[in-house]
């Protein structure tokens, strides 16, 4: 089994056209009376949320596909503007909800690029535990619930186990299993308490075990790999095109992650980490690559884990922290700084920054305009499960119906994330 | 020796590309490029309405700008001022900063455009240069309400569904896109949600006496 | 295997009361349905992962309270959780497959954003899913815990037991 290799430009790609006059939509010639329209969705047993696709059928091949989307949008760009920047640090884990915390550390990092604010290296580096672990979080889901759309359904119940040993460090750390909150501007909320290097270090090696033997029930299986070689095939012209990011450009052999472009963000600019690639870019390929990606996500917390730098955990600049609750008792500047920050919020100098990051699903960025008051102007979520539907319908039309559950399966969009 | 803080830390956008704007500025000639602007390492470049895609082909065909990440449309109604106090700009009753208790802030500078939205696409360099190379630019352009663009979807097949969220929740018409219809909202809705002068909706929190 | 003494006791038994429990057919009825309530695969946002990861992690096992059977059609379900926020655009596809469940059917409202619409009072999320079905238990958080999802259930059961109508009989009852 040929593991990941460094290029796949050597391959012969066939071509895929964006679908025209919509690249989104595929359109069945009307000459065939047998052509049969239906619904999938939007409640479906394959959990990637409400999503609702109208699908032209040709027998059991798919002729004709749209994406009918929104059916979880809840406004929360709309509600951002409303609060300030501490308060809307809430809104954000709740859009793509599978890798929680790179929402928050990206708008974190908006608004720390509009303050210019440092964030200490301690921060840094506990930012990108938690960033694997929620990449580990989304990829475990996805793997689960990816399995149980082809028919594996051993593999949603593995995988959801031991997606609770990583909440676990997450309530050790925050108190809450999901959507946790710890992101903060300047760094994170809390240090970590002291029995967690221990306990990562456990999960860690209980979770590399695990992978063995993901790899071994999906890599050689005949029956998945029938039904995911050679199926849903993006080439790598069609994916720039198509402004695809994350595991699933990677998979068609582009080295192109965000956490190692131009030298990387945060923490990752220590941490000499290599992007996972893949070869043929088919439905098997984007799963093998995440699988790897988890490999690669735990290695690269024990790389923290190892290297983690003592230090304050968030940054000291008063008038954007809050400051810690035992000088409250002691200095009068703490107490004013307290007050103004929970009562009035920090106040952002105006500007529009775009900070992308690398989350489990690809490129993941807030779009943020200030307007020096303390709530956002305008807030945008670059959203990558968007993006990524748009792509569906040129690489499912012509297969059958059931590979079209393993492409979109594969693609893994999350509708939180999708539909905002 | 403590250690010493690190510098800034977000994603990078490469050095700002200057040699793009100038390349643009050229291409487009007499009132295409409208004025650049570059603040905290990102370059955005204004273009005019009528150039927009010209700008968008020229970026990329011959500046290699391959990959749009997005689409991004703002309302810019209210903006600014001399206010940027607690209860947010004039318009919606904020406050004057004349007025006692108010601490406002300086005037805020302006917005780069004057017209009320602003369209933005941001575009990378993705293939096209070695590793370490990806330079990022921001394509901007400012419409009235009601002024419509041009589809970007010739040059950026992907640009199809961001704008038709920018027209589903700003309105923001764009001419020439086969397929404007709502994507996020249902379709019987009416109105454009993320104007600001569109509520944000919701309803009165009651608090009954009654168990 | 020789069973323990109160059950050899009971065995010996001959009085009419120590062999003959008496019941009424609701009271059996009921603890037959309590004890067997299928929940409807319907995952909405995130209470969906904190639900599935009730449903499925060995760790909060909802099998040991009859409910493991998760039916993908809501025609042979009893339950359904709506677990997370519910557009407006989503409301109508809700209130089809409350619907198409047939009676007796109960509803849980799992998580912050169905029972009140949690943090989005806004113009896009439907403020509770008790607006357009009714509801039997609430289960507030944001998300729950798999193990409050879990008491929501178990109350769900004791309500059953206790011989209380389905949210929709009682409406009905009262309309």
């Amino acid at each position: 089994m040929a593991t990941t290799e460094r290029t796949g430009e050597q391959r012969a790609w066939p071509t895929l056209a964006v679908p025209s006059p919509t690249p989104s939509i595929t359109v069945p010639s009307t000459d065939n009376p047998d052509i049969l329209e239906i619904n999938l969705g939007p409640n479906h047993p394959s959990t990637h949320g409400v999503l609702r696709l109208v699908v032209n059928l040709d027998g059991e091949i798919v002729v004709g596909l749209r994406n009918e989307l929104g059916y979880v949008h809840t406004g929360i760009e709309k509600n951002i503007e409303q609060k300030t920047y501490w308060k809307a640090i809430t809104y954000v884990p709740r859009m793509d909800y599978l890798s929680f915390f790179s929402g928050e550390v990206a708008f974190c990092m908006a608004v720390e690029k509009l303050l210019e604010l440092e964030v200490p290296r301690r921060a840094e580096y506990l930012r990108v535990i938690f960033q694997e672990l929620t990449r580990l979080h989304s990829h475990l889901i996805f793997l689960g619930t990816g399995s149980v759309d082809l028919g594996g359904i051993a593999l949603l119940f593995y995988c959801f186990r031991d997606r609770d040993y990583v909440l676990d460090l997450f309530e050790m750390v925050t108190g809450q299993r999901m959507h946790p909150r710890y992101g903060q501007v300047g760094g994170v909320a809390e240090d970590i308490p002291r029995g967690f290097d221990r306990k990562a270090r456990q999960t860690i090696a209980y979770l590399r075990g695990r992978i063995d033997e993901y790899e071994d029930l999906i890599g050689q299986n005949p029956i998945w790999r029938q039904r995911t070689v050679g199926v849903g095939v993006m080439p790598p012209e069609f994916a720039i095109q198509m402004a695809q990011s994350g595991p699933n450009v990677r998979a068609s052999g582009i080295p192109w992650d965000l956490r190692t472009a131009n030298g990387g963000y945060g923490a990752y600019r220590e941490l000499d980490y290599q992007p996972v690639l893949g070869r043929n870019g088919d439905v098997f390929d984007r799963f093998w690559v995440r699988v790897q990606e988890m490999r690669a996500s735990l290695d690269l917390i024990e790389k923290c884990l190892d290297g983690l730098p003592e230090g304050p955990h968030i940054s000291d600049d008063r008038k954007v922290v809050l400051p810690p609750r035992h000088e409250l008792h002691t200095s009068m500047e703490s107490l004013i700084h307290h007050f103004k920050i929970v009562t009035e919020g920090y106040r952002v100098p105006p500007g529009e920054v775009y900070a992308p990051i690398e989350s489990a699903r690809g490129e993941f960025g807030f779009y943020m305009i200030s307007d020096g008051s303390a709530k956002p102007w305008r807030a945008r979520l670059r959203p990558p499960s968007f993006v990524t539907l748009s792509s569906l319908a040129a690489l499912a039309t012509g297969h059958y119906l059931a590979d079209l559950i393993a492409i979109l399966a594969s693609i893994d969009p999350v509708m939180g994330d999708c539909d905002r | 020796m403590p250690e010493p803080i690190r510098a800034i830390s977000q994603p990078t956008w490469g050095d700002p590309d200057l040699d793009a704007l100038a390349s643009l500025t050229e291409a487009l000639g007499e009132g295409g490029v409208v004025t650049h602007k570059i603040d905290r390492d990102e370059l955005t470049i204004v273009v005019a309405p009528e150039r927009w895609v010209e700008a968008a082909t020229h970026l990329r065909d011959a500046e290699g700008y391959d990959f749009l990440s997005d689409v991004v449309t703002a309302d810019w109604l209210g903006y600014g001022g001399d206010v940027a106090g607690y209860w947010g700009t004039e318009a919606f009753g904020g406050r004057d900063l004349n007025r006692s208790g108010s601490w406002g802030n300086a005037a805020v500078p302006k917005a780069l455009g004057d017209k009320r939205f602003s369209v933005s696409c941001h575009l990378l360099k993705l293939r096209t240069v070695d590793p370490g190379e990806h330079r990022r630019v921001r394509l901007q352009a400012w419409l009235d309400d009601g002024e419509p663009i041009a589809t970007l979807i010739p040059v950026y097949p992907s640009a199809d569904y961001h704008e038709r969220e920018a027209w589903d929740m700003m309105g923001v018409r764009f001419t020439g896109h086969p397929n404007l219809v709502r994507i996020l909202l249902p379709d019987y809705w009416e109105g454009h949600p993320h104007r600001k002068d569109s509520p944000v909706g919701g309803e009165p929190v009651q608090f009954s006496d009654e168990v | 295997m020789i069973p323990p003494a109160h059950v050899r006791r009971s065995l010996r038994a001959t009085q009419l009361e120590d062999i003959v429990m008496t019941t009424t057919v609701d009271k059996a009825i009921a603890w037959a349905s309590s004890n067997s309530v299928w929940p409807f695969g319907f995952g909405l946002a995130c209470c969906a992962m904190e639900m599935i990861g009730m449903i499925t992690s060995a760790r909060y096992d909802v099998a040991r309270f009859g409910s493991e059977v998760v039916r993908a059609t809501p025609r042979q379900a009893d339950l359904i959780i709506v677990s997370g926020r519910v557009a407006h655009k989503m409301a109508e596809p809700i209130r089809q497959l409350y619907e198409q469940m047939l009676g007796p059917k109960w509803v849980m409202a799992m998580g912050a954003c169905s029972s009140t619409a949690g943090m989005f009072a806004n113009y896009a999320v439907l403020q509770g899913v008790d607006k357009i079905i009714p509801v039997d238990v609430y289960v507030p958080g944001c998300p729950p815990r798999p193990e409050a999802v879990v008491e929501g259930l178990l109350t769900l059961q004791k309500k059953i037991r206790a011989g209380i109508q389905p949210a929709y009989r009682q409406q009905q009852s009262d309309a």
